[in-house]
């Protein structure tokens, strides 16, 4: 989920980091500048290297040094297809959302639980409503206990709202949206010592 | 900040790789950690906190390296073996939802199975959890842990 990126450029480094070595204040500065922020390619997860830096011209009536940057960064962008172990973080009649800790975007909408299922008040937690899966006559609940594995179905980077509603979730910039719909996927206690009975019950 | 986007995919990385980079910046699981740390930011430590759960964890660069050679006799496409790696399978039914349409193509299943189990160690909690050499233990059985967000 994860791969490097090459990109390029401007970067202006403020007077007070002069006295680092060059690098150390470049990587200073993209790093106040990408990290943890989702650019087109994905979300910038760390600044891998710095490859050149050219320039250092101080403009007129400029304080800080600017040079023309090529780095590399490390970008967090699954492919579509990519089975990924999330956490659950909360979920409502919409279907559930994930978490990775460093990224909780992931939706899992209700088409993509199995069925079938049933969706409820959730009686641990009241603003919340959880999803069951009902599967021969058992009832799985999909909650925090253990981890989830979702398959990546679509990535989307919606554009940036210009006016909200007060009440609104915080604008997400980037939206996975996952399926737990198949063998081997939702929580992994699902499928627990289940080689045993995969041989009975082989439906793929 | 106008970003040119020189080469948008540069090499992909396994998680392990990821942890091993932020591992050679300094992260650890030192609770002092996040106040001292000059060189790993707090959002990368979210991103390692992540990985520290998985099997990247328990994994070197040996053993990684030698899995994605062995496996290309299996015909398996570079980013199948790349989710191997991260999610680590102990089970057909861990395996097959990462592979795309199995049963149109004649992957030998055991096989990469036992490869893994031979090559890529078992998921940190795990080693806790086995008490009886039982193979097909089922990864990623991990008691209710901090999330951390």
């Amino acid at each position: 989920m994860f791969c490097l990126s090459e990109m390029e450029d401007t970067v202006r480094v403020p007077p007070d980091l002069l006295n680092l070595p060059l690098e150390v204040a470049i990587k200073k500065v993209l790093q106040k500048l990408l990290l943890n922020k989702v650019l087109s390619i994905g979300l910038c997860v760390s600044i891998y290297d710095i490859k050149s830096a050219e320039g250092g011209f101080v403009l007129p009536g400029d304080g800080p040094a600017t040079y023309k940057v090529r780095f590399i960064i490390v970008v967090f962008r699954p492919f579509v297809g990519e089975v990924i172990a999330a956490r659950f973080k909360e979920s409502d009649s919409n279907g559930l959302r994930l978490t990775l800790g460093f990224f909780e975007d992931i939706y899992v909408p209700a088409p993509l639980i199995p069925r079938p299922n049933r969706c409820e008040p959730d009686p641990y937690n009241r603003n919340q409503m959880r999803w069951v899966w009902i599967f021969e006559e058992q009832e799985y609940i999909i909650d925090d206990s253990c981890q989830i594995n979702f398959r990546v179905e679509n990535i989307s980077y919606p554009p940036v709202p210009t006016e909200q509603a007060e009440d609104a979730k915080p604008f997400a910039p980037m939206v996975i949206t996952g399926t737990i719909d198949d063998d081997g996927l939702g929580p992994v206690s699902w499928w627990e010592g289940c080689s045993e009975r995969n041989n009975e019950d082989d439906d793929t | 900040m106008k970003n040119i986007i020189v080469k948008a995919n540069a090499g992909a990385l396994t998680n392990f790789e990821v942890l091993d980079l932020l591992n050679s910046r300094g992260a650890s699981k030192d609770t002092t950690r996040v106040i001292a740390s000059e060189t790993v930011s707090r959002s990368e430590y979210k991103v390692y906190d992540y990985l520290m759960e998985t099997a990247a964890s328990t994994q070197t660069r040996d053993s990684v390296t030698k899995f994605s050679d062995k496996c290309k006799g299996f015909k398996l496409a570079k980013a199948e073996i790349l989710n191997i790696i991260n999610l680590r399978p102990s089970s057909d039914v861990e395996l097959t939802p990462i592979l795309e349409r199995p049963d149109e193509r004649e992957i030998d299943i055991e096989g990469i199975l036992a490869l893994v189990q031979e090559l890529l160690p078992p998921l940190p909690t795990l080693e806790a959890h086995k008490e009886n050499e039982q193979e097909e233990t089922e990864d990623g059985e991990q008691p209710n842990m901090e999330t951390s967000v």
